[in-house]
């Protein structure tokens, strides 16, 4: 489904990532774990199409065409989802407002039907109900003066309305206490199936607790250092990332 | 060519030369003072400060002509129903081509305590009364206003009752048609001591209007009274508009104005405010928006006269092609006049390179216990909103289209009018699907 070969990519001139390479078949979920400034959330940005970053070289491919080229909203159409580790306050756009915009963009991006008002809403509050989000959330501006936990809540309910085949969950568990963690971490849960599939960016092993990883990934200073089954989380959360690190370079 | 200096200068002669008896000497002589002041001065020019950045020279190679009574009669039953209003209020007051049209308005069933009376039947029934109503001319300010008060053919005066609110909506309905008329309405406005009155004063063209509205529209709110006074202007793009709101707030008295610009080709608005009671408040809020070669102004004045006085004021503009923008918001405070809070915000929104807008806060303040703000920002759309919306599958072209909406939102937003809103939606979503969504929401 996913496939970054040999990906380099540059800010302003710094090189950030130096050669991420990383398959994600159908229905695998993957947790890309690592210290701050190792490049987590540039790999996330690079992959949903933010601007600012340049790919020196390398490649992704998505359901065999090539992702980098492709505008964010074409991405979209693919089947990717970011969710932000800072979602966006947007004043002024209605939430559910927003909210159809986009799945009826993805929909004609697909050349499929775009869904009517009614059609649109009878999903939403379904999707509402299973995520356990605040239904007086849906008629409020995107964001804006949401609570952290409401914000990433509300990621992961865009989420359950779009239905991606490749959802990036960038720090999700950033800033939420336990209890949102858990709720949030069930949504995610209940998206997950046989053809649908997760990269979970996290600081922390926490997260992992709740949305159980089929791989840890390790990325230290733009590279993945490490592989391994859901156990290697556990390692990290006693060990710390140091004697990883030291293993690469030795 | 018929331009406006040639076309001004002719009426003023008019009436000048006008036998005129005893009867009404106090409303001619006041005509002929504000006549004599706009040959003394002339029209505005951008040599002077306050129109440096508007300029009416295209005015002077127009093909306009003075409007007459008749003209009034321009505008159909039909053609008037066909208007695409802000509001429906049953409370409806219109005027063509600068005159009252009675029989498109709703003056017979006006609620209690509400009164409407056309300018040109009180110049007639009793001229020392209206001259007694109105300001002759802005002081030092344009010679637009002398120009209305000389040229004085019509409008309405308004006045509340004491301690009425009136629930209704009056909604003023200000219409020019035709070519290049020259059109100088006048609005007079009287709040009565503890009365209420919300206001729709809106600027519509029916057909290819190309001339010139110059309005002036002059409040007095007595103490306790409350405005709320939405002035829109959705003129054709072209015609031209030179705007004048002048407010006297009482003691605790409140006006509460936004100022809505999206139509003609050229447009020019200024509103003074005068706070003058201890308690009197105001809050300005305006929205512009132009295109093409759209040339929009607005220039607002407060003044602090007393203590314990209080005004916010927030304008946003949103440009795009080649037009032009101006803010220009002055606020005064007077000396000694202490304890007063002025609050005032400048925001724009330029979405095209060859868009400009030009904003200036100006403050004067002679007194020492004051809080004062005033900021300006001009920029462009906000790169992280528009990822945000392109990664959920929205295309660049309708993200733009959405964060520039919202953007406008922040004002129309406390405005209770269906057509403002459906107005944004055209002009920047392309349908009504937002409005439909929310009352298919709000159903159970």
């Amino acid at each position: 489904m996913l496939e970054i070969k040999n990906l380099h990519v540059e800010v302003n001139g710094n090189e950030i990532l130096r050669g991420i390479n990383l398959k994600v078949a159908p229905g695998e979920t993957h947790a890309i774990m690592g210290p701050n400034g190792s490049g987590k959330s540039t790999l996330s940005h690079v992959l949903a199409g933010r601007e600012g970053y340049t790919v020196t070289a390398g490649s992704v491919t998505f359901n065999g065409r090539s992702l980098l080229e492709l505008a964010p909203e074409e991405r979209a159409g693919e089947g990717v989802f970011l969710a932000f580790q800072y979602p966006i306050e947007i004043p002024g756009v209605n939430n559910v407002y927003m909210l159809k915009a986009a799945l009826n963009g993805i929909r004609r991006y697909r050349g499929e039907k775009e869904l009517t008002a009614v059609e649109f809403l009878k999903l939403v509050k379904a999707r509402v109900k299973a995520i356990g989000l605040d239904d007086s959330l849906l008629n409020r501006p995107v964001n804006a003066g949401f609570s952290g936990g409401e914000k990433k809540r509300n990621e992961i309910f865009q989420m359950s309305v779009l239905e991606p085949r490749l959802a990036i969950l960038d720090e999700t568990d950033s800033g939420l206490d336990i209890d949102a963690l858990k709720t949030v971490a069930e949504g995610v849960n209940t998206l997950r199936d046989q053809a649908r599939s997760f990269v979970v960016i996290t600081h922390y092993q926490r997260l992992l607790d709740y949305i159980v990883p089929d791989y840890v990934h390790v990325l230290a200073k733009g590279r993945i250092i490490k592989s391994g089954a859901k156990d290697l989380a556990l390692e990290l959360e006693a060990r710390g990332y140091d004697w990883l690190s030291e293993e690469a370079a030795a | 060519m018929n331009g406006l200096a040639r076309v001004a200068g002719a009426a003023l002669a008019a009436l000048e030369q006008a036998p005129h008896g005893e009867r009404g000497a106090l409303l001619t002589s006041l005509r002929h003072a504000a006549a004599a002041r706009v040959r003394g001065q002339g029209l505005p020019t951008i040599a002077q400060e306050e129109w440096k950045y508007t300029s009416l020279a295209a005015l002077d190679s127009a093909s306009l002509r003075a409007a007459q009574s008749d003209d009034g009669a321009a505008v159909s039953v039909q053609q008037f129903a066909a208007l695409d209003l802000s509001t429906a209020s049953p409370l409806r007051v219109v005027l063509v081509n600068g005159r009252l049209r009675a029989d498109l308005s709703t003056l017979k069933t006006l609620p209690r305590g509400l009164r409407v009376e056309s300018l040109a039947a009180l110049a007639n029934s009793d001229p020392e009364r209206l001259a007694g109503l109105v300001t002759a001319d802005a002081g030092s300010g344009s010679t637009m206003h002398a120009l209305n008060t000389a040229l004085l053919g019509d409008g309405v005066l308004i006045e509340t009752d004491a301690q009425v609110r009136i629930g209704e909506t009056l909604h003023l309905i200000i219409i020019n048609s035709e070519g290049g008329l020259l059109l100088n309405p006048r609005l007079l406005l009287r709040v009565a001591r503890d009365s209420e009155l919300r206001l729709v004063e809106e600027y519509v063209s029916v057909g290819p209007a190309a001339g010139l509205t110059n309005s002036v529209c002059e409040i007095v709110l007595a103490s306790g009274g409350t405005l709320f006074h939405h002035r829109l202007q959705t003129e054709a793009l072209t015609s031209n508009h030179v705007g004048r709101v002048a407010v006297v707030v009482g003691e605790h008295a409140n006006y509460v104005s936004d100022s809505l610009a999206f139509g003609g080709q050229l447009t020019r608005i200024d509103i003074d405010v005068a706070l003058a009671g201890r308690g009197a408040r105001c809050r300005l809020h305006g929205l512009f928006v132009a295109d093409g070669a759209q040339h929009i102004d607005h220039h607002t004045r407060v003044d602090h006269l007393v203590g314990d006085t209080h005004s916010v004021e927030l304008y946003r503009g949103i440009l795009d092609g080649r037009s032009r923008g101006v803010f220009n918001g002055k606020v005064i405070v007077a000396r000694d006049a202490q304890q007063i809070s002025a609050q005032q915000t400048s925001n724009n929104l330029l979405l095209s390179r060859q868009a400009e807008i030009d904003t200036k806060p100006e403050l004067e303040i002679y007194a020492d216990d004051v809080s004062c703000t005033h900021g300006a920002t001009v920029g462009e759309l906000d790169g992280s909103a528009l990822f945000y919306l392109r990664s959920r599958g929205i295309a660049e072209k309708a993200a733009r289209a959405l964060l520039t909406y919202a953007f406008a939102q922040k004002i129309v937003d406390d405005i209770p009018l269906p057509g403002v809103r459906r107005w944004l939606e055209n002009r920047f979503l392309g349908h009504t699907d937002s409005s439909q969504l929310q009352s298919a929401l709000s159903q159970p």
